[in-house]
């Protein structure tokens, strides 16, 4: 068993306010790790630490380590571009670039310098067939991606995700904007996809959280109230708090 | 007064009018049509008033000088004013090429600049300064443009002269191509570059963070998402500008130097746009010299309009991505 990610003892502020409190937690490989917690408990905050998104908010402080590979990505001399190609992210509202369908996926490749339009070709045809897409838009790749539905878009962006090939993906609520038919592609989708990448998803539904996840995370007020194998935080819970949120009581 | 009552009834209803409140807002429609059918209407009056003035050089004898060809009108490359009232060999041909000649280059010059400047005030300059930079371009915006002339006249028009000079060139006064696409350009950047402003703010933050996280740096994510997202804007920018630089008329005679014949491509030649051929000496002529000057209105409404429909319709071809 070896963890892509350890955080240890990770604080967060965002100007007065402290939004993550001491966080130690490992990933795993090839595991789906969920983060579950009521609004504003700060599960999406932690998540965009380990690609530091958190870098583009003015006033936002961090100490504490996120080591990635052993290398603490918070060093001043950390490459966040190359951490990045390896950590790749998908939003809660689909974002496809507003270009071709082609375009999107080959945007990250092409940003990384590669202009063979023949390996292009490849990498668009196996991150589309990854991401379950292929089928459906293989006839209009030149198409703008816009044009799609909800659910083919969050598809497209797990693609570009894909495209980069990483070794773990970030998924903040990607089906909080989809609807149920949508929902269950991407998380079969969620499933297929963890035996190539460590998958960490936040999600506001804990049934999603227990269909899809094998370690699962409890956050409460900027706290880790309890980090364990799924099947243990949704049967047998060691925390009240944590009771409480899985069994519907508050949150 | 029960037959009276019915009568207002049926009108009401022919409105399609049931009840008091939906007469409020029958009436409050109308206030709204008139004002339209007013703006409007003015519109058609100086259409109309401009195209029978400028019809008549090619319909009447001209006080015996004969009437206007339009073929040599539109296609000739002298503009005969030398010999004021004894002539009809008016053309406009050349002039045509030289407003568009300039309205391009003067475009060429203020499109990267101003979208650039936008892209910087937007995206990469520090809140406080971004927020003096707007300031600085709307009050550029605001500026009339006579005073543009009069910069260009006192400035702009010696440093073409001694620019001019120092490459053993004799300038007419700096009078010239490149005074003139010098200043439209000064004219048309802060109008491109406000409006492109708002167009690279109004892509979302999403689209932005969306590229940033696929590892693109920020200049790739500037330049291959944001730019390409906000460039329906962008383009409609350009159109403005363009359509300020087709349409400016003191600023440009000020410094253009009015020449009869062309078209003038060489950047030091002087020039003429249809503007400042309307303008030069309107009030101090008469008969055919006075009236061709509508004619020339014609021509330059023509070339704004097509101006215009040519660059929206590329703008369709490219810019239609902007759907949420």
């Amino acid at each position: 068993m070896s963890n892509v990610f350890t955080i240890n003892n990770l604080n967060l502020h965002y100007g007065d306010f402290q939004a993550l409190k001491d966080i130690s937690l490992d990933v795993e490989r090839n595991k789906v790790t969920a983060l579950i917690g009521p609004s504003g408990c700060g599960k999406s905050t932690f998540l965009r630490c380990l690609n530091r998104m958190n870098d583009l908010i003015d006033d936002c402080q961090i100490d504490g380590e996120v080591l990635y590979h052993d290398n603490n990505v918070y060093d001043k001399n950390y490459d966040v571009i190359s951490l990045r190609t390896k950590v790749g992210m998908v939003f809660q509202k689909p974002n496809p670039f507003p270009m071709t369908i082609f375009d999107n996926i080959a945007y990250g490749p092409r940003c990384q310098g590669i202009k063979d339009k023949t390996e292009l070709t490849k990498i668009v045809e196996t991150s589309l067939k990854k991401a379950a897409l292929w089928e459906e838009v293989k006839n209009r790749l030149k198409e703008n991606a816009m044009s799609l539905s909800g659910g083919q878009q969050q598809r497209l962006c797990i693609a570009r995700a894909i495209a980069m090939e990483p070794e773990v993906i970030l998924m903040d609520e990607p089906t909080s904007a989809l609807d149920p038919i949508a929902t269950l592609k991407i998380e079969q989708l969620i499933n297929d996809l963890k035996e190539n990448y460590a998958i960490v998803i936040v999600t506001h539904s804990m049934q999603q959280a227990a269909r899809i996840s094998d370690n699962t995370a409890f956050f409460h007020m900027g706290e880790l109230i309890e980090y364990n194998t799924t099947d243990i935080i949704f049967t047998t819970p060691a925390n009240g708090k944590t009771e409480d949120y899985i069994t519907g009581r508050f949150g | 007064m029960k037959k009276n009552k019915n009568w207002i009834q049926n009108i009401m209803r022919s409105f399609h009018i049931n009840s008091k409140k939906e007469i409020v807002d029958f009436f409050v429609r109308l206030i709204f049509m008139i004002s339209t059918i007013i703006s409007a209407s003015f519109i058609v009056i100086i259409v109309a008033f401009i195209a029978r003035e400028g019809i008549k050089p090619f319909v009447t004898d001209n006080d015996g000088l004969g009437a206007v060809n339009l073929f040599k009108f539109l296609s000739g490359r002298v503009w005969l004013t030398g010999t004021t009232f004894q002539s009809n060999l008016y053309s406009v041909g050349f002039i045509i090429i030289n407003t568009i000649y300039v309205a391009l280059l003067s475009l060429l010059i203020a499109m990267p600049i101003g979208v650039l400047t936008a892209l910087f005030i937007a995206k990469i300059a520090p809140k406080k300064l971004s927020s003096i930079m707007r300031t600085v371009i709307e009050l550029l915006a605001a500026i009339p443009s006579i005073v543009y002339g009069l910069f260009g006249a006192g400035v702009i028009l010696p440093f073409v002269y001694n620019f001019a000079k120092t490459l053993g060139i004799q300038s007419p006064g700096g009078n010239s191509v490149l005074a003139t696409v010098i200043v439209l350009s000064l004219m048309i950047l802060p109008t491109i570059t406000a409006l492109s402003e708002v167009a690279i703010r109004s892509v979302g933050k999403d689209i932005e963070h969306g590229s940033l996280a696929l590892g693109a740096t920020k200049t790739q994510t500037h330049f291959k998402v944001i730019l390409t997202s906000a460039k329906s804007g962008i383009f409609s920018s350009a159109i403005l500008g363009i359509g300020r630089a087709l349409g400016e008329a003191t600023a440009v005679s000020l410094v253009a130097g009015n020449s009869q014949n062309g078209p003038s491509f060489g950047i030091f030649q002087t020039t003429s746009t249809l503007t400042s051929t309307m303008l030069q000496g309107l009030k101090e002529t008469i008969g055919i010299d006075y009236d061709i000057r509508f004619s020339v209105g014609i021509v330059l409404m023509i070339v704004i309009l097509i101006t215009n429909m040519i660059l929206n319709y590329v703008k369709k071809k490219v810019g239609n991505v902007n759907v949420k």
